[in-house]
């Protein structure tokens, strides 16, 4: 049905149109050049390691371009729009590694060495996708690219207290590309509520249910690393309610409230499903 | 009726073990919440649990800021002691 379902022309061709907008915008308005558009010359060299650990946590999340492309990909196969969006959003998210990796070493605080070994100790690790579905999948682009968008934001202030211009421009380029894609995953969230409410509302709460960013548990040295992050960009726990969560609801019209009902009646379902096993298992054993 | 800090303390500890499905050892109002592993959206299901308990609704704005189970219990008495009026402007 509609959207979600890939043999129904006009759902698929809504997605499409959604994509074309998307696509036309971005070749307009946000299209950058990591060699070329980024202001180098402005790094300051004698910037805290703090601010490069950051840039450098960034730059670990954002390598894993490889598996976010083969898992996100996949999953939306089926739907024209969201699998082309998919293929322009590994591209622009490449850029974003390339502008990092580049004022690591273009800084001097990092040797090529040192990044390809990182490079290849992150390999080591493959990030799975978090969720089954292309909805979830799509629902988890939302609040995971607006809280990066967020980070990006805190962090742009730090980077330009410390005078590094550079990187102040990378994460503020960084940024304008995240909410975009934000935006994106909303709209495609947006149509998929119209087209099935409950369903949509259920996977929302479970989503957020366990949610967690791309980087845990595949970043080496991620609970250190993040802890910088807090204190560099001034984050702590209440901006992800205040910046990110709540801002998802309101732009997908959703209240928290819709969201609990959804959540108490998947638990509630859940109960049911481990009563009914229990008595399954009481049934086996009493005909043995 | 307005419920006690104690009785709301003691609903706290239910439903978060409810919702986590694990048992805290005695939950007091001075207890972090984060330090109990339950991350913002954790608290926000038992927010939620506790809200449609007790017959309230916590302005969202205002969750983001709970930190203990003080901060919580506060902010439910505020509620409790000036509901919002059918008529308010």
């Amino acid at each position: 049905m509609g959207a979600s379902d890939p043999k129904d022309t006009a759902g698929q061709a809504r997605l499409y149109e959604m994509y074309k907008t998307f696509f036309d915008k971005a070749e307009q308005e946000r299209r950058w050049n990591p060699v070329r558009d980024v202001p180098y010359d402005k790094i300051n060299k004698d910037a805290p390691e703090s601010l490069v650990v950051v840039a450098e946590t960034f730059c670990c999340v954002e390598s894993f371009l490889p598996d976010y492309v083969a898992g996100g990909i996949n999953i939306v196969r089926p739907f024209f729009g969201q699998a082309w969006f998919s293929a322009n959003w590994a591209y622009e998210e490449s850029k974003h590694s390339v502008a990092l990796m580049e004022y690591l070493l273009r800084s001097g605080r990092r040797t090529p060495e040192q990044m390809f070994d990182l490079q290849s100790k992150l390999m080591e690790t493959k990030w799975e996708l978090p969720f089954g579905t292309a909805r979830e999948m799509t629902i988890y682009g939302c609040f995971q690219e607006m809280a990066t968008f967020v980070i990006y934001v805190k962090q742009e202030l730090g980077a330009k207290q410390y005078g590094d211009e550079c990187l102040a421009a990378i994460f503020r380029l960084n940024a304008r590309d995240e909410i975009a894609h934000c935006r994106f995953y909303e709209d495609v969230v947006k149509v998929l509520l119209e087209e099935d409410r409950p369903g949509t509302l259920r996977d929302i709460a479970h989503v957020a249910k366990h949610f967690q960013m791309p980087g845990v548990g595949i970043v080496p040295d991620y609970d250190e690393r993040i802890k910088v992050m807090r204190e560099e960009g001034k984050v702590d726990r209440s901006v992800f309610l205040q910046k990110v969560f709540f801002p998802v609801l309101k732009y997908l019209d959703v209240t928290r409230q819709e969201l609990q009902e959804a959540s108490s009646r998947e638990r509630a379902a859940l109960n049911e499903d481990r009563r009914e096993s229990r008595n399954d298992e009481r049934r086996t054993r009493a005909a043995e | 009726m307005a419920s006690s800090r104690a009785e709301l303390l003691s609903m706290f500890q239910k439903t978060a073990s409810e919702i986590t499905e694990r048992e805290f050892p005695p939950i007091s109002e001075g207890t972090v919440i984060s330090e109990l592993g339950i991350d913002s959206l954790g608290m926000l299901e038992i927010v939620g649990s506790m809200e449609r308990e007790l017959k309230v609704q916590l302005p969202d704005e205002a969750l983001a800021g709970i930190q203990t189970v003080r901060d919580l219990i506060e902010l439910v008495e505020k509620k409790q002691a000036f509901p919002p009026t059918a008529n308010a402007s």
